[in-house]
């Protein structure tokens, strides 16, 4: 027989029955809340250092002849100047960390609305173009202004601290425009080259891909066409070796590759040309089907 | 007559939000409406009951065979999901072709089959489209014919309206109603009430994880005793019919419509309403034009139970 | 319907799916280019057979084998089952009489299918076009069997691997990518046993040139640092690997709720 329920606060109606571990979901509620709370998922990482350190270390016992001659060559590794900066900016791991980030964070910028249909309800709004653009970029630019300009900057500053006087700063007085000068040349390209992968499809896994493949790829070529040709001008031919040719430029170092810092400026131009190009033609509140 | 799909004390959730709370259920053969506002339940309870997502407590059975992990079972089951998905860049006959290979028939079989679904939702003359190239209707049209191309005896139907046009709908209609006549058990879930009405008149009402009623409309509306019927009377003298009920306890409230010919009444004793009403019309002589309940309907109903 | 006739069909189905995909034609294009090098390197080594090979070994093989392979089976072994969910398509396979490990059996076995044929296109040409001066030699043959062979235990494994990892994360692609370019390439340079906790390690094992007294030679750059192992054993632990991989994700896609994401 049909019953009429009246609408009430919404409890669970069945009958409460004894579980094989009745502690469990106590603990697993309070881990989840741990990790809920932001501050201790840093800590938490963070007491994982001496863990590491000390892995670190095993490694090393492991490899002792090679660690040697590091240490030997250590007072020039340690040697505080505008490489030492240039080197930060333009290592591998930085760069591969940035596109991971940007990867996670920002792969599925116009490829999710282009999969959701939300152009249309982007443009039936008082937006344009560029400001749609615009707003798209910004995500990208805050993520690598984080791992850039930020650290650049506090690199700079604790330099100063700890030597405890502003002469490293009046030796280089130059020095926070090239931090930040290469962390805009690094945000612009950035944000051009992940925004276009981005527009090309639908599919946010597929453009994650898309992102390291042609970043990594491109390294590749130039490693493969130069252990052919053994000329440096393949090292246009990478995006990184690029990235690491201007770097260079703009911290007044002396260049990675034998080859005109300009050139690598312009196949970076020319990307973020190709990508405008593109995206203006991708963004669109009307979607044509062929 | 047995259950075809029972669920017993079925309890689902998604983390800490309670989606489906302890419902206990049974749909018989015959077309049986899921009605209920977006978040009630409904795609839950469906998915549950075709195996997409396993119960955290109770049981959902089909036929008497439990549903999650028993892939056998859908054989004759057949579903249509609410998603306006599809694999890309197929046409509408390698579609539902395609779909038709996995229940073991013969290349010709799945072919003769194919074609009898695609023309019952009037898609042949576009089966070799790409079906992004599809409108809405057609979509939801081919949606619909990879759920019934191997002749299902259990059809589930989730959103089964939802973009198409008023004759697309009249037509969608029609044909499970013609599924229904066949024997076959049809459950069709949606939130617009016209729809459910126009299809069947056996429904199940869900609200925030519950089953709130079951049954006929008018069933329901019985059941619902806190609530007082709506009786709209129109005669050429509506106040004096009305002025005959104002002693009447049974009534609980007296208005008049405003084009003047109406009164409306709410009472709790509808039959003694309508026994007293023929002799008021008798007596006084007074042309009763209609009558009618205004509130004998889903939407009222639905209301009614909500709260709203 | 039985559990093979079930694999039978899925992997019909996707096989056909996956060949007209745009991504498909994308990834075999980019196997087309170690085939282009190739073609450019006979041009400018013309008659110097010795430097031809070496590039095969040591350029073009390193190409398929560390980035070619990986890239292929990160993104089709993920998409077993992550794409049924992104895409919304996972209601109309498990409504189907079609029991769950059979889905991503097939899936599997028809995505394999289709990098092995696209990694067999472009190292069948890159190597034949570097390899010209050489034909009328057996071994030259058995060596791209050989060579054909490790890219395909490689796609078995590292497919096999992947696939795992979609079963069971939500951004299995990241992991993965971490795996493939982080640990993969970092981990097969450590000391000792540590190095056998890599695919790579094992299929290096297995490659059919290898100068006695390890790495050296015109396998330089691939067999830089590998303390390889028995390749019979190698085979059996790629074979065990993925085997033990696949059925895990049989496991989890059996055993595991997918959620849409709303």
């Amino acid at each position: 027989m049909a019953t009429v329920r009246e609408k009430g606060y919404s409890h669970w109606d069945g009958k409460l029955t004894e579980r094989r571990f009745p502690w469990w979901p106590i603990t697993r509620t309070g881990i989840l809340l741990a990790f809920r709370k932001k501050r201790f998922k840093f800590v938490f990482a963070g007491s994982f250092v001496p863990a590491v350190v000390f892995l670190v270390g095993l490694y090393v016992s492991e490899r002792l002849e090679d660690f040697k001659a590091f240490l030997q060559g250590s007072d020039r590794l340690l040697n505080i100047n505008p490489n030492y900066f240039k080197t930060y900016f333009t290592n591998d791991s930085l760069l591969f960390l940035i596109v991971l980030v940007l990867g996670f964070a920002a792969a599925g910028l116009i490829a999710d609305d282009l999969k959701h249909n939300s152009l249309q309800l982007y443009f039936s709004r008082p937006l344009r173009k560029k400001d749609y653009l615009l707003g798209k970029m910004s995500v990208i630019v805050f993520f690598v202004l984080i791992l850039t300009a930020v650290p650049g900057l506090v690199l700079l500053i604790f330099k100063l601290i700890f030597a405890g006087s502003f002469k490293f700063f009046l030796d280089y007085p130059w020095l926070p425009l090239s931090i930040l000068g290469y962390s805009a040349l690094l945000t612009v390209f950035f944000s051009f080259y992940v925004l276009f992968l981005s527009s090309l499809s639908k599919n946010t896994r597929y453009v994650t891909i898309l992102v390291f493949m042609i970043y990594i790829f491109s390294d590749i070529l130039f490693g493969m066409l130069s252990g052919i040709f053994h000329e440096p001008a393949m090292a246009l031919f990478s995006i990184k070796a690029n990235l690491q040719q201007t770097g260079a430029f703009l911290f007044g170092q002396k260049l990675p590759f034998a080859v005109p810092a300009v050139w690598s400026f312009l196949i970076l131009a020319g990307i973020c040309v190709l990508s405008a190009a593109v995206l203006n033609r991708k963004i669109r509140s009307v979607e044509v089907i062929k | 007559m047995t259950a075809v799909i029972a669920a017993t004390h079925l309890s689902k959730w998604y983390g800490n939000v309670l989606g489906l709370n302890d419902v206990s259920l049974e749909i018989e053969a015959g077309i049986t409406g899921l009605l209920g506002p977006n978040g009630a339940g409904k795609s839950t309870f469906m998915k549950l009951i075709t195996g997409q997502m396993k119960p955290n407590i109770g049981t959902v059975t089909v036929r008497g065979r439990k549903v999650w992990n028993n892939p056998a079972i859908f054989a004759g089951i057949g579903f249509c999901p609410e998603h306006d998905v599809f694999y890309e860049d197929v046409t509408g006959w390698e579609f539902v072709t395609g779909l038709l290979r996995f229940y073991g028939y013969s290349g010709s079989d799945i072919k003769q089959r194919a074609a009898r679904a695609l023309d019952i939702v009037e898609l042949t003359k576009d089966k070799d489209r790409l079906i992004r190239g599809y409108s809405r209707g057609m979509r939801q049209r081919v949606k619909f014919a990879q759920a019934i191309a191997h002749d299902p005896e259990i059809i589930v139907l989730d959103e089964p309206l939802s973009g198409l046009d008023p004759l697309g709908k009249r037509k969608l209609i029609k044909l499970i109603k013609a599924f229904r006549d066949e024997g076959r058990t049809v459950l069709v879930s949606s939130h617009v009430l016209p729809e459910i009405e126009a299809l069947t008149s056996r429904i199940v009402l869900v609200h925030q994880g519950k089953i709130l009623a079951q049954g006929d409309i008018p069933y329901i509306r019985e059941l619902i005793e806190a609530h007082p019927h709506m009786i709209s009377v129109r005669s050429s003298d509506p106040r004096a019919l009305a002025a005959c009920f104002v002693g009447d306890r049974s009534i609980q409230k007296m208005s008049f419509a405003p084009d003047g010919r109406t009164f409306v009444v709410e009472t709790h004793k509808r039959d003694d309403f309508f026994a007293r009403l023929t002799g008021v019309v008798l007596e006084g002589g007074i042309e009763v034009e209609e009558i009618s309940s205004p509130d004998d309907n889903l939407q009222a109903v639905f209301e009614y139970l909500v709260g709203k | 319907m039985t559990a093979r006739k079930s694999i039978g069909e899925i992997f019909g189905f996707f096989f056909f799916l996956g060949r007209r995909t745009g991504k498909t034609r994308v990834f075999a294009l980019l196997g087309l280019f170690p085939v282009i090098l190739a073609f450019v390197v006979r041009v400018v080594f013309h008659g110097r057979s010795g430097d031809m090979a070496a590039v095969f070994t040591e350029i073009l093989m390193v190409f398929l084998l560390q980035f070619y392979i990986v890239i292929l089976s990160l993104f089709y072994g993920t998409s077993v089952v992550a794409e049924e969910i992104e895409g919304r398509t996972l209601s109309y396979l498990i409504t189907r009489p079609l029991p769950k490990p059979a889905i991503v059996l097939g899936k599997y076995a028809a995505y394999a299918l289709l990098m092995f044929l696209m990694v067999a296109v472009s190292l069948s040409l890159s190597f034949f076009i570097l390899n010209t001066g050489r034909l009328a030699d057996p071994s030259l043959y058995l060596t791209f069997i050989g060579y054909l062979g490790v890219l395909g235990l490689g796609i078995l494994a590292y497919t096999a691997f992947f696939t795992f990892l979609g079963a069971v994360l939500k951004r299995a692609i990241l992991v993965g990518l971490v795996f493939g370019f982080g640990w993969e390439n970092v981990i097969q340079y450590f000391p000792g046993s540590t190095q056998k906790f890599s695919i790579v390690h094992y299929l290096k094992s297995v490659l059919p040139y290898r100068p006695t007294g390890g790495g050296g030679g015109r396998l330089a750059l691939l067999l830089f640092k590998l303390e390889p192992t028995a390749p019979a054993v190698a085979v059996l632990m790629l074979a065990v690997v993925a085997g033990a991989l696949l059925a895990l994700a049989c496991w989890f896609f059996r055993m595991k709720e997918y959620l849409y994401e709303e």
